[in-house]
């Protein structure tokens, strides 16, 4: 336990290093980088062989004399501590050509202090015990991040993004406050492990507030507004760490009120499945529909979120439902997709942010072509999108593989969870499908085909610490998929402390993962053989050259290639009116008409919804106690008085 | 050794097959229509040639016709054709194939956004959004075969314990499940009524506008991909409905790839007497399968407990 501290001071020495080195641009990217590499190292040392053991620890410390500050690691905090420390070295060394800008240095400086802020915070949010620990913890994880959104604080919208973040994370906090009070009324107690004692009817409210709380964390739908708002605003490392780590804390969060309170209730379970069916389905749609990438890829973490929120809720149904291997593998499935979804979902980002960075744009609209002028940037991005629209031999299958396993040994069951299961199964298809259609979206018309604007024709490759890497994640995504032997041996024992699964035994299922290893490299030996094959055929042959065949049409232009709106219009139309479309046209009038205009726009209806029933409302009503504030200090000090005494006679 | 060959001739006649359907429908319009080795002289031709890649277009695009046809071919490895066990199989390899098709059309489909046309974009576009719907309806399938047999491999619905068969217990079932997989088979394959595969310059295809910039051994990839997963589909559907059962292996093969062989020919019937839909009402044909198999599911709640 002793060592984790250390690298958790090692990761804040080396943000504080960064901090005070700023004058010195390039020294201090290298000292953060290679000191918070070094923590995030001493992290990973030890929480490997002791996740592979399966040993816990525990610790606690006094605070201000009052409370316990106490610490505990069991495989599920160990499991989640390994893409805390493993992505966001990845994302630094990715930031020494990202944050170019030498004139913006004090800026920088204060941006990795917040970085390695943020690294302690969520490590000591997984190791947390009690009720103090864990929202100490929270909050400083939800203040780091909500500084790194604001890194761009000179553009307006931006700042709002940070604002919309900065309210959900803490409308989020207000929820796990209640539920904590409410788990603190029954027990009287702040240990985690006196959650038990809470009776069994309150347990559903308590779930619900915290599934709210966390969710707004992690993204599920309604309450996922913030993040297609405050990712493009973030820097692309930043996006990374905060989509690929950050929203996994909210499933973390989940997963741990689900196990300290060990409800019996059947429709908790229930609740997440559904939850993670709308939230899966509705985040790929809005994906498909967006154009600005980030925007897109901050969608696809909603999509994410509710394929591991399906797995989760499987693995839930599968513990009320006593089917074992429902559970086990529903839970298992979560958990590898959490890892899964970190390196590509990381990976993405930081691609989306070297195309903004060199082409200037993240409009894919205004893009293409980019696979020739940024090839490890191309290259690396088609492979995490095929990560991330779960096709095998990449990791994402893995995952979802799981999800699926558990899903079909739940089939056995009857009514409701029986329909919920076909359900899931089903939402997992269209969720591919789906993924699909939005990724060969991204990279067909980002990185392929001609460029659309002379910007994108500019593009060149970004600097060697970037593309370096991002070859390595796409690598390690192709390595995860093709071996994933120890990777799911790594999400099992994730789980091996998790008394409701505990026993289940695997090996049978250890040689389907071979078959699934052995199909894969079976795959790839005959996409290389049929290569071979292809390469002997053309050998010696006249390979011609020219313009793309036009059915006849001598004049094409960069501006008639399938744009990304018209590419998903169809798909998205389908799923109205819950992914409403507007469109407007300008029209033709004359017999020689002008210039015409169409615009076409996707609104998310739980941002029309808030700003219909809840902001719109609260400010009508909030604008009739205006006369409160009328400037008189006089007046102000009378009300402090009054608040005094009020308190000091009724309280 | 049985598998072995088993699979060389599926390969085999792979392309022997769709020959079958223009034969059809040449007979139908009343002509004589193509010799039956049509595609195998359309191959060597093929692969005579060289190619001429567009300007516009990355390595992707040549990545696409060997990635589908590849994954087109694994199907073959895994399916048993012929009522002989197939090459490899495991509980759990639908998963896999299904989704490695996925990957053949992700593919397909940026191999035709490569391009930069505009047609092969739209025919793109329509790929993506009508492979999804006939997913909905494979995994529906697949739900119920789990449901009836407790497998989750090809191999397996075939064999053991409970097999799926159109003569055994549950065949009311199943006869809903032969329509929606037949549909389903139109779908993936681009057959009319969902696609027109009798040309190349339409704009309202799917498939055959997403190839129109590959040529020569590219081009011949394509098509025998297309060949291989049409007789995967067919060979599902034959091992639904195909009712001899011989112990002789070889008699039951030839059996099993005339019920094939019927399969095609109703193919080519349909796309003799009926024309394509209009776009717009695809997705509700698609689609119906789907109910149908979803019927059928919950109607195994009552017949299994």
């Amino acid at each position: 336990m002793d060592t984790l501290f250390v690298s958790i001071a090692v990761i804040l020495a080396g943000g504080a290093l960064g901090l005070l080195l700023y004058r010195q641009f390039t020294l201090m990217k290298l000292v953060t980088v290679v000191t918070t590499a070094a923590g995030c190292g001493i992290g990973l040392y030890y929480v490997l062989p002791k996740l592979l053991q399966g040993t816990s620890a525990t610790a606690s410390y006094q605070w201000l004399h009052t409370f316990t500050l106490a610490f505990t690691l069991d495989s599920v905090s160990l499991f989640f501590l390994i893409p805390i420390f493993l992505i966001p070295p990845l994302a630094l060394i990715y930031s020494f050509h990202y944050l170019e800008n030498e004139k913006k240095r004090l800026r920088a400086g204060v941006s990795y202090f917040f970085f390695s802020i943020l690294i302690a915070s969520m490590a000591l949010v997984v190791m947390s015990a009690n009720i103090i620990t864990f929202l100490l913890a929270w909050e400083l994880m939800s203040l780091s991040s909500f500084f790194l959104v604001m890194y761009d604080y000179e553009s307006r919208a931006n700042r709002k993004a940070g604002y919309l973040y900065f309210i959900f994370a803490q409308g989020g906090a207000m929820l796990l406050f209640a539920a904590f009070a409410l788990i603190h009324s029954h027990s009287g107690s702040f240990d985690f492990s006196s959650f038990t004692a809470v009776p069994e009817q309150a347990k559903l409210l308590i779930f619900v507030l915290a599934f709210l709380g966390f969710g707004s964390k992690a993204g599920i739908f309604p309450i996922h507004i913030w993040l297609p708002k405050a990712h493009p605003a973030a820097p692309s490392h930043v996006s990374a760490i905060m989509s690929g780590v950050m929203i996994k804390m909210g499933i973390y969060g989940i997963f741990r009120i689900y196990l300290l309170l060990e409800p019996a209730t059947p429709a908790i379970g229930q609740i997440v499945l559904v939850t993670g069916m709308i939230t899966g389905i509705l985040g790929v749609v809005y994906a498909l529909a967006k154009q600005d990438i980030k925007q897109l890829l901050a969608y696809s973490s909603v999509e994410n979120i509710g394929i591991i929120l399906i797995g989760m809720g499987i693995g839930m149904m599968g513990v009320s439902e006593q089917n074992q291997a429902m559970a086990f593998f529903g839970f298992a499935g979560a958990f590898m997709h959490v890892f899964n979804h970190s390196i590509f979902k990381s990976l993405l980002f930081m691609g989306a942010g070297s195309v903004l960075h060199k082409a200037k744009t993240k409009n894919i609209e205004e893009l293409g072509g980019l696979m020739k002028r940024m090839p490890v940037t191309g290259r690396s991005f088609l492979a995490g999108s095929v990560a991330i629209s779960g096709l095998p031999p990449f990791s994402g299958f893995i995952g979802e593989f799981l999800i699926y396993y558990g899903a079909f040994q739940g089939l056995t069951g009857n009514q409701l969870p029986f329909i919920l299961t076909i359900l899931a199964i089903i939402s997992l298809a269209v969720i591919g499908g789906m993924a699909t259609a939005c990724f060969t979206k991204v990279v067909g018309l980002a990185f392929l085909g001609e460029p659309r604007t002379a910007q994108a024709d500019k593009a060149s490759e970004s600097g060697i610490a970037m593309g370096a890497v991002m070859a390595v994640m796409a690598l390690s995504c192709l390595i995860i998929g093709v071996y994933p032997e120890p990777f799911i041996r790594l999400a099992f024992s994730g789980i091996q402390n998790v008394s409701l699964v505990s026993g289940f035994n695997t090996d049978s299922f250890m040689l389907i993962v071979t078959q699934l290893s052995r199909t894969a490299l079976l795959f790839i030996a005959i996409f290389v053989a049929v290569s071979i094959f292809r390469k002997i055929l053309y050998a010696k042959k006249e390979i011609g050259s020219g313009g793309t065949w036009g059915c006849g049409f001598t004049q094409p232009t960069v501006r008639m290639q399938y744009t990304g709106t018209s590419y998903a219009y169809e798909m998205v139309e389908f799923f109205n009116p819950f992914v409403p479309i507007k469109n407007a046209y300008s029209g033709i009038k004359e017999i020689f008409p002008g210039q015409t205009t169409w615009q076409s726009e996707v609104t998310d209806i739980a941002e029309t919804g808030y700003q219909l029933y809840l902001t719109t409302p609260m400010l009508k009503f909030i604008s009739k106690l205006k006369w409160i504030q009328h400037g008189h200090i006089q007046l102000y000090i009378g009300y402090i008085i009054v608040a005094i005494v009020v308190l000091l006679l009724f309280l | 050794m049985e598998s072995v060959l088993s699979f060389c001739f599926a390969v085999a006649i792979a392309p022997l097959l769709p020959a079958v359907i223009q034969k059809t429908k040449a007979y139908f319009a009343g002509k004589q229509g193509p010799p039956l080795l049509i595609n195998y002289y359309t191959m060597i031709k093929l692969f005579r040639k060289g190619s001429v890649y567009s300007t516009s277009t990355s390595f992707v695009f040549k990545l696409g016709p060997v990635v589908g046809f590849s994954t087109s071919l694994m199907m073959l490895l895994y399916f048993p054709m012929a009522e002989v066990a197939p090459l490899f199989s495991f509980h759990g390899d639908v998963l896999i194939l299904f989704y490695l098709m996925g990957l053949g059309r992700f593919f397909t489909i940026l191999a035709a956004l490569d391009t930069a046309s505009p047609f092969e974009g739209m025919g793109a576009a329509r790929e993506a959004f009508f492979s999804t719907l006939a997913e909905m309806t494979i995994f529906a399938i697949l739900i119920l075969f789990f449901r009836l047999t407790g497998s989750l491999s090809f191999y397996e619905f075939f064999s053991g314990d409970h097999v799926i068969d159109l003569m055994g217990e549950y065949s009311a079932l199943l006869i809903l499940v032969v329509v929606g997989l037949y549909v389903v088979m139109l779908t993936e394959n681009s057959r009319v009524p969902v696609d027109d595969p009798a040309t190349h310059l339409e704009l309202t295809m799917i498939h055959e506008v997403m190839i129109l910039d590959h040529s020569g051994p590219d081009l011949a990839l394509i098509e025998m991909g297309a060949w291989f997963k049409l007789l995967f589909y067919s060979g599902f559907l034959a091992r639904l409905i195909d009712p001899f059962h011989v112990d002789n292996v070889i008699v039951n093969g030839l059996l099993f790839y005339a019920v094939v062989t019927f399969i095609y020919i109703t193919i080519g019937v349909v796309e003799s007497i009926t024309a394509r839909y209009k776009m717009p009402q695809v997705p509700k044909f698609i689609l119906t399968p789907f109910i149908l198999v979803f019927f059928v599911i919950i109607f195994s709640m009552g017949v299994i407990q």
